[in-house]
């Protein structure tokens, strides 16, 4: 059977003898393969449902043609396909400068949980596409290029690879990527997905803050921005909280992550309006209400404070041992004030 | 010559004085990792066992050639559940590498044969 899973990535060693057996292998694969699956619709379903039914949403034809293009001679297709959809995101990083970020020496080659995390630090935001063929086409009609995994293995040797897809033609069925040496390698879609399943449909598209994916859900996109968030500086949080409220505007979590990266910039007046406009909205969030009651108690309205942090804890919830907690120290600053 | 429990207990002393350094800075304000995950309750436990896979991951990471500063920096960008799924796996999970142009050739052979075959 020629598809094996999830195979542990050869040793240099094994790569070379992978190398050595690959055409023998790959002429007996060949051969054996149409007597042993049964139809294509098994083997390669998105790109046989891609060929039936294009999708009604999608042009027949796209290529982003400025995405730039950062040859790789030696292992380094990790740090390459990062520079490439990252200067197209208006870093200016190159592959040099993500070596030290997503490779790793002594296994010739990039994780993929790496690749997700190196474009956090530069305020970027990373979002691992559903595992959908048509998404994929989807997010480079928006104008993104995604960064696919493939495995280019045969037989129990995988062969990891990462490249960029930049374009489709539904006409000619196929896809344009930068890959390895090749600013454009056409493959047809078939090709691409029998290489890209391997990954379980890997796939990754890194944004500008300002920017919400064309495919992202809400909760999906937060949980993407915060790692963000983590790691990059406050503008860039805010600027993402704010796209995502443009996409979502009664997002409860877009407008709680929104608050709470100008309370901790110090602007009480910001935050108590987009925790007001939460609240509207979601007038049984214990969050909401307990970091609003905060962000009044902070402008010393006490008494204004304390009727939403008991609003909060009546709620109760997973959040209301917190609630309470913001009561008690609205209550101790009432007290030492009295 | 240390014993194994003695150096776990040291991972767990440092470890544990970096979990007192995550304590929220803001007080009274839920933080919106905490909102989206909706586990507060557990909040404290779980960033100390984060925090020993953070150590480890780093250390894994160190052995893969991976310069200590840097290891450092690449495990603090990921977030708990990436940490998580790294932990213990970095030797065997799929790094993605250099691929020749005759290996793309010949899955175009491989694939063109299968739709052939089956699409003719």
């Amino acid at each position: 059977m020629i598809v094996s899973g999830w195979i542990h990535s050869p040793s240099q060693d094994a790569r070379r003898r992978a190398g050595v057996f690959r055409s023998a292998l790959t002429l007996a694969l060949a051969l054996a393969l149409p007597l042993a699956f049964g139809g294509c619709a098994w083997l390669l379903p998105q790109s046989e449902t891609l060929r039936l039914q294009w999708p009604g949403d999608l042009e027949p034809r796209v290529e982003l043609d400025s995405v730039p293009f950062f040859p790789q001679e030696d292992y380094r297709c990790g740090p390459a396909s990062l520079a490439t959809v990252m200067t197209y995101d208006g870093t200016g990083v190159t592959p040099d400068d993500l070596v030290s970020k997503v490779y790793l020496p002594n296994r010739g080659g990039s994780l993929q949980v790496e690749m997700l995390a190196a474009p956090r630090p530069y305020g970027l935001v990373s979002w691992r596409l559903a595992p959908r063929f048509a998404d994929l086409l989807r997010e480079v009609q928006a104008g993104t290029p995604v960064i696919v995994m493939q495995d280019y293995g045969v037989g129990p040797f995988a062969y990891w690879h990462y490249a960029v897809v930049v374009g489709f033609d539904r006409d000619t069925g196929k896809a344009v990527l930068r890959s390895g040496e090749k600013r454009r390698l056409e493959i047809p879609f078939a090709v691409l997905e029998y290489t890209w399943k391997e990954s379980a449909y890997w796939a990754l598209a890194v944004l500008p803050p300002d920017r919400v994916p064309a495919t992202a859900d809400e909760a999906g996109w937060l949980q993407a921005v915060v790692a963000m968030e983590r790691v990059a500086d406050r503008k860039a949080a805010r600027t993402a909280y704010l796209a995502a409220l443009r996409r979502w505007p009664e997002s409860l979590n877009g407008a709680i992550g929104l608050a709470n990266v100008d309370y901790a910039q110090g602007d009480l007046q910001e935050t108590e309006s987009v925790l007001r406009e939460a609240v509207k909205h979601h007038p049984t969030s214990v969050v909401a209400l307990n970091n609003l009651a905060q962000a009044v108690a902070d402008q010393n309205r006490n008494d204004e404070a304390l009727a939403l942090i008991d609003q909060a804890v009546a709620l109760g919830g997973p959040f209301s041992a917190a609630a309470e907690q913001t009561r008690a120290q609205i209550r101790k600053k009432m007290g030492a004030q009295q | 010559m240390k014993s194994a429990a003695f150096r776990m207990l040291c991972r767990f002393l440092i470890a544990s004085m970096f979990a007192m350094s995550l304590q929220p800075a803001m007080a009274g304000v839920i933080g919106t990792e905490q909102a989206i995950s909706a586990t507060s309750a557990q909040a404290g436990r779980a960033a100390l066992i984060t925090t020993l896979s953070r150590s480890d991951v780093a250390s894994q990471l160190q052995a893969q050639g991976v310069d200590p500063e840097a290891a450092k920096a690449r495990v603090a960008s990921m977030t708990d559940q990436e940490v998580t799924t790294l932990a213990g796996q970095i030797e065997s999970l799929p790094a993605g590498a250099h691929v020749s142009g005759w290996a793309i050739a010949g899955i175009v052979v491989v694939v063109a044969l299968i739709v052939w075959y089956l699409w003719k």
